[in-house]
């Protein structure tokens, strides 16, 4: 432990290691077949040679990013993924080279909402956004039962903090 | 009792197409003074184009008058408009964080000033402007809208607490301010651009020339014309200072602080007191040598535009003791510690090893396309560096009590000041290069429009945990 502070200990799901692999294989295949498109567009209408070259090196970066985002980082993404909520704050915690601790007390929460797309869904998992007046966070991958859970503790202790509060300010955290 | 719905004053009508017609001087020179002689078909048409889009724009005013109606009660305000699309909008008193008002020389030929409520959202409908009001009904909202919140139901307005003043402009102060500003030198762009404009109109290049040559064998005349040119340039600074600045008042009551400005076209700004999320002080070079100062009051109203910015500055030409005291006076909690430390001189060396992408991405692209520029890449880098050194050289932190504090610098210093409470949400992160050198990255939020990011590199971890557990615990 680098820095001396109280960590989050709990995790997200292990299919998240599957489901970003998914994503991210999905992404870069229409990532290199629009800049395959467009080489073949450049070779057959002669534009001008410099697009090839980009294009080219394009599809080299997209590779790279590809061998990345598919092999390496889903799996230290998942290993490292920490959170923690209690009454008072979200913890979260994410990374190894760069690492970040993100703390948001409960009474600056605005909403929160679970989010699924159709690769999620297979494996029965949500994301949870949380939302507060100057920004937004998303813990990703948190198992159906679990996440439901969380969505209404989260709503639940932001919006007592909300009314002692007393600020006036109309937005509590929705259930949607 | 006041009416309950009503219908803007007509003057709206007046105010629109003003500001309709200052929007279009552009287009109107183009169309009908350069280009009077043209008969270029875009010209002919753009003309008939014109003259319709004024017409369906004077009928559009007129319509969108008639359809909008407003309705003030006792906790909030309730606007009916729109002539095709209807909209309905009710703004409760409680989620206004501040309010200006603007009385700009046409308000002030109908005796009348406008009024900005803003909320503490983003978006479009963040702020509700009443375009056109009387004085007596701007004070109705305003006695509405400062009573206390919790009792807002029955009880008649109460009369406002007396104000204290804590600053008034005066003129020795304006003076001081139309220096610094350097507002003289906006005169000698004009003075060009009237001299180009007259040149080419009376064709005076060839008498000029003449002129010049006359004006040097008489070299005293030339001097006269300097010294006249001078005195003109800083009277026109002064009557800018003045215009902006004149008849400045910064008061406060329990609840609130005011700000007054302006001659001609009169702004007044006014925050509660327990909205104020952060306080920053900035000084210029120019500043920090005459040891002026400005305050700005950051909350999380105000519009999102950022053409009139300073609205929430308490007078921005302050000395600093002076600032200082009112800052001390008006809000206590915010206490600004001159005294602050500089990280240790490892973090220099960390920065100065980040890689220079700049540079980096300059030399590329001066390879490839300007071989002989590249010398222009060592500048980027000196550059780069100095801003570095110059970035260690003002950074600072101080964490004492409930407050923290914060600055940052270069060419200009900004101390920011604020609150555990009003602190939205921290960040630390610490990177593989920085935890070689035992330090980490503290990033915090603060409500503002847009919201107010303060990003401090090379705090020690030790420093980093703490606070960490401060922020954690301090609510509990």
């Amino acid at each position: 432990m680098y820095i001396n502070i109280n960590e989050p200990k709990r995790e997200i799901s292990s299919d998240a290691v599957k489901v970003w692999r998914m994503s991210n294989t999905i992404g870069h295949i229409i990532a290199l077949v629009i800049i395959a498109i467009l080489f073949i567009c450049s070779e057959r209408f002669e534009w001008y040679s410099w697009v090839s070259i980009v294009l080219y090196c394009l599809g080299g970066l997209a590779m790279l990013s590809g061998i990345y985002s598919i092999l390496i980082e889903p799996v230290y993404l998942q290993r490292t993924w920490r959170y923690e909520i209690d009454q008072e704050f979200i913890q979260l915690k994410h990374g190894r080279w760069n690492q970040q601790h993100i703390l948001i007390p409960m009474e600056k929460v605005e909403y929160v909402r679970t989010e699924q797309g159709p690769i999620m869904r297979r494996h029965m998992l949500y994301n949870i956004e949380v939302g507060t007046t100057t920004s937004n966070h998303v813990i990703p991958a948190i198992p159906a039962e679990e996440a439901h859970l969380l969505k209404a503790q989260i709503a639940v202790f932001a919006k007592i903090k909300d009314q002692e509060n007393g600020e006036g300010e109309k937005e509590h955290a929705s259930n949607n | 009792m006041h009416p309950t719905t009503k219908r803007y004053h007509p003057a709206m009508i007046a105010v629109d197409l003003i500001s309709f017609i200052k929007g279009s001087v552009g287009i109107v020179l183009i169309l009908f003074i350069f280009k009077a002689t043209s008969t270029a078909t875009w010209v002919v048409w753009g003309r008939y184009i014109f003259i319709i889009v004024c017409i369906f724009t004077l009928i559009w005013t007129i319509l969108q008058w008639m359809f909008c109606q407003y309705e003030v009660t006792q906790n909030s305000v309730i606007e009916r408009k729109g002539v095709f699309i209807k909209s309905h909008r009710t703004v409760p008193f409680s989620s206004i964080h501040n309010h200006k008002s603007n009385t700009t020389f046409i308000h002030r030929w109908f005796g009348l000033t406008s009024l900005t409520l803003e909320t503490g959202t983003s978006g479009e409908h963040a702020n509700f402007t009443f375009p056109v009001i009387t004085a007596k009904e701007k004070r109705h909202i305003l006695i509405l809208l400062e009573q206390p919140q919790d009792q807002q139901n029955g009880e008649e307005p109460q009369p406002v607490i007396e104000r204290s003043i804590h600053f008034q402009s005066n003129k020795k102060d304006l003076i001081k301010a139309s220096f610094t500003s350097l507002s003289f030198l906006a005169f000698f762009p004009l003075l060009s651009a009237l001299y180009f404009n007259l040149a080419e109109l009376f064709h005076i290049e060839n008498s000029a020339k003449n002129t010049f040559d006359y004006l040097l064998i008489h070299w005293w005349m030339l001097i006269i014309i300097l010294i006249i040119a001078i005195i003109l340039s800083v009277l026109f600074g002064l009557f800018k200072t003045f215009t902006k600045y004149g008849n400045f008042v910064i008061s406060d009551d329990t609840d609130r602080i005011y700000i007054e400005k302006g001659m001609g076209n009169v702004v007044s700004y006014s925050i509660l007191k327990h909205r104020v999320q952060a306080v920053v002080v900035e000084q210029s070079l120019l500043k920090r040598l005459l040891s002026l100062v400005e305050v700005k009051l950051i909350s999380a109203g105000g519009s999102e535009d950022g053409n009139d910015q300073d609205t929430n500055s308490l007078y921005p030409f302050m000395p600093k003791k002076q600032a200082y005291q009112v800052l001390q006076s008006m809000l206590p909690q915010y206490v600004i510690e001159e005294r602050m430390e500089r990280f240790p001189i490892k973090v220099l060396w960390l920065k100065l090893l980040h890689p220079y992408y700049v540079t980096i991405l300059s030399i590329i692209g001066l390879a490839i396309f300007k071989r002989e520029w590249l010398w222009i890449a060592a500048f980027v880098f000196i550059l780069s560096v100095t801003s570095r050194i110059l970035d260690y050289w003002f950074t600072s932190y101080i964490r004492h009590g409930k407050t923290i504090q914060i600055r940052k610098g270069g060419f200009v210093n900004e101390t920011f000041v604020t609150h555990h409470e009003r602190i939205q949400q921290i960040s630390i992160k610490h990177s593989w290069l920085q935890r070689k050198f035992n330090v980490a990255t503290l990033v915090f939020l603060n409500r503002a429009k847009p919201m107010h990011e303060s990003r401090l590199y090379g705090l020690s971890k030790e420093e980093a945990g703490t606070f960490y557990t401060w922020y954690h615990g301090h609510s509990k």
